[in-house]
């Protein structure tokens, strides 16, 4: 009995300071006042749960963003401090985060968390104090539809867009050597479907035919069913909306089945540096196509000073680095490019400049809509040789082409 | 008609691998009435296992089963003896439901920290080699994993049938208190059939690596599979168990081949709802007494 009563007496208290805590500060939204104290920045990442590994890559880009940017001196003259908290990869705790962060610990500015689930909540609480909501990784559909005028998804494009290259490219060939029909597998989720439905209308208005469609559960283990059908149609090219273990599995069927479609996009999955040519077998990804934001060898500003940062920091090899280390990163590119034209980095001046021009980061030139959605497209990547290089737009494409059709598989 | 010939030699050659996982699960069932929650999870940590060894050291995963299948009886001895065996209340089938849970999640957290939660598959450089059969295409790692599975099971079979422990083992499925009479050591067969069951769970393991690409997670799927193959075959019944695997995995991939592959799952659970209203006690089940 004396336990419920404490019980209950503790989570009295914890209601009575969370609305005083909401109270006070829904007016104490901090300006700069060019004192030379540290820069805070708050974030939560989820450091276990489901999103642990792409969490830790968000953290060490914002870290080695926050370590550069303090080798030259920091941030008008103010040292950057990173405040990170996990979220377990729960919205709730994600939300409890960023109250905290932004009440209790009174942090300067926030950035974003990893994935669009936990970025929805935080948007939210951003917003409720007027805080500018830069985020590396929530692009889903949901995110924009939440209409907020404080939120940027630092990425050249939101997820569903992410395959429109690859239509750009096919359909800027000549008319002869375009592919004729077109076959489509896509994983039954909001990240993979829409990006190979947009591909799929595209092509059908400019005449390509569609032979095969499969959209499959996610807990699909065998694809041989579904390539075997892909091989029975013979398409001229293969659409995945994949998202990574089935991009995977899909290639291993094609493989098993001894059928090489002449042109093959796969929308994530064939994207990852190390991960696809490992599970794959590296003999087997040549000529696959993908498309990402960041890539080796990226001549887009501050790319090549992270790439070095990164793997001094980190070890291994440029080709290793995670994507979503360098979204976050650009995170932090972006406020520091606002500080360098503005001089100044409050809240209100952040999410006022961002709303117009573009914004030059290591993932190329951003800008955003109303709602926070970026404007501009991908890179089309493809496997040449081993490795994953770009091949349109030819402006970004650093001298590639992209090679087809593909070859037999192992070749 | 190609579609469907495919769908079941994959059906076929992948029950065979689920039969052995099941086989284990069944196994203690029978001996112990013990529903092994941990069945899966014991799966996926000798898939780790045996991704480990191939990692680090480049053993095949095949060759890695005798050393993993070593660890794993010895792990489900540990368990049983840690865990099951003080259980001594009236409702201990009961309470050895939520155990084996408490078992399974421990192994899932152990995983999640040792090997974080990215998916895993174990690459071999036959991994995506096929032989090509009257235009059909069988894979040689899903044609190796069927017929190891099948040594398994035989091994399995005749351990059951051969030697002294395995008839110590039968006479415990049929009768605990006549076998406790006879002077059988109901705890140390307890112990050891656990442990059996581990090891099933630890060649078939080897072979899911290879198959599939898992993570920690991976067990909760392969659970509600192993335990509707369990009751499918009728709860206790090594050969209804194989049965069952090969009815449940031939009936999806004929499905996923013919219809859609969204409907595959479903088509299995349609299967094991018709099969328990005509017969409650699954395909090969015993009312009563068991029998294995």
């Amino acid at each position: 009995m004396a336990l419920r009563n404490r019980l209950r007496r503790a989570v009295l208290v914890g209601a009575l300071l969370a609305l005083a805590g909401t109270g006070c500060s829904a007016t104490a939204n901090k300006t700069d006042t060019g004192t030379k104290a540290p820069l805070v920045i708050g974030a939560s990442i989820s450091l276990t749960g489901d999103f642990a590994d792409p969490g830790k890559a968000v953290k060490a880009g914002y870290e080695l963003w926050a370590n550069t940017v303090n080798a030259k001196g920091g941030l008008l003259g103010r040292q950057v401090q990173l405040k990170i908290v996990d979220d377990t990869s729960s919205p709730d705790q994600v939300l409890t985060n960023y109250q905290n962060l932004i009440n209790k610990d009174k942090v300067d500015l926030v950035v974003g968390p990893f994935s669009s689930l936990l970025t929805i909540p935080a948007s939210q609480v951003a917003k409720r104090y007027g805080y500018a909501f830069l985020e590396p990784a929530g692009g889903g559909p949901k995110v924009f539809e939440q209409k907020l005028d404080n939120l940027f998804f630092v990425q050249p494009a939101p997820v569903v867009k992410q395959g429109d290259v690859f239509a750009d490219w096919v359909l800027s060939l000549p008319a002869a050597s375009r592919p004729k029909t077109a076959a489509y597998t896509e994983l039954d989720d909001p990240f993979a479907t829409p990006i190979a439905e947009n591909i799929r209308t595209r092509f059908e208005a400019a005449g390509i035919r569609t032979v095969y469609k499969q959209v499959y559960p996610a807990e699909t283990q065998d694809y041989s069913p579904i390539m075997a059908k892909v091989a029975a149609a013979k398409p001229d090219v293969l659409v995945g909306g994949t998202q990574s273990e089935d991009a995977y599995g899909q290639v291993k069927s094609l493989v098993q089945l001894k059928f090489s479609p002449p042109l093959l996009f796969l929308s994530n999955g064939a994207n990852s540096p190390v991960e696809f040519p490992d599970k794959v077998g590296a003999a087997n990804t040549q000529g696959i196509m993908s498309s990402g934001d960041w890539f080796p060898g990226s001549t887009a500003p501050g790319s090549a000073e992270f790439a070095t940062a990164y793997v001094k920091a980190y070890g291994g090899t440029v080709d290793g680095i995670d994507n979503t280390s360098a979204e976050a990163y650009a995170v932090g590119q972006v406020l520091e490019a606002v500080a360098k034209k503005t001089g100044k980095l409050d809240n209100a001046t952040i999410i006022a400049t961002l709303h117009q021009g573009s914004w030059p980061t290591l993932l190329g030139d951003l800008s955003w809509d109303a709602t926070g959605a970026p404007s501009g497209s991908f890179h089309l990547v493809q496997w040449q040789g081993g490795k994953l290089v770009p091949g349109f737009p030819v402006a970004t494409a650093a001298g590639h082409t992209p090679v087809f059709p593909k070859p037999a598989w192992g070749g | 008609m190609h579609a469907l010939i495919q769908g079941v030699l994959l059906g076929v050659l992948t029950g065979g691998v689920y039969a052995l996982m099941a086989s284990g699960q069944t196994l203690i069932f029978g001996i112990m009435k013990v529903i092994n929650l941990a069945q899966g999870a014991m799966v996926i940590l000798a898939a780790y296992l045996a991704y480990q060894l191939f990692v680090s050291f480049g053993v095949d995963p095949f060759l890695a089963i005798p050393v993993t299948t070593a660890l794993m009886f010895a792990l489900g001895v540990g368990v049983q003896v840690a865990f099951l065996r003080p259980l001594r209340r009236e409702d201990k089938v009961e309470l050895s439901l939520l155990v084996t849970f408490a078992v399974a999640l421990l192994i899932e957290g152990g995983m999640s920290v040792t090997w974080k939660t990215t998916h895993r598959s174990i690459n071999t450089g036959y991994a995506n080699d096929s032989w090509t059969l009257f235009g059909y295409q069988i894979t040689v790692v899903r044609f190796w994993a069927f017929v190891l599975s099948l040594a398994a099971l035989g091994v399995l079979v005749l351990l059951l049938h051969r030697t002294r422990f395995g008839r110590a083992v039968r006479a415990t499925v049929q009768n605990p208190d006549a076998a406790l009479l006879l002077g059988v050591d109901a705890q140390r067969v307890s112990a050891l059939g656990f442990g059996l069951g581990a090891a099933t769970a630890a060649a078939a393991g080897s072979i899911y690596g290879l198959l599939y690409p898992f993570n920690s997670g991976s067990h909760y799927d392969l659970i509600s599979r192993l335990l509707s193959i369990v009751v499918l075959g009728g709860m206790g019944s090594i050969g209804g168990a194989v049965v069952a695997a090969v009815i449940v995995s031939t009936s999806s991939a004929v499905v996923a081949s013919t219809v859609s592959p969204a409907w595959s799952e479903m088509t299995f659970f349609v299967i094991l709802i018709l099969v328990l209203l005509i017969r409650p006690q699954g395909l090969f089940g015993t009312v009563g007494r068991g029998a294995i």
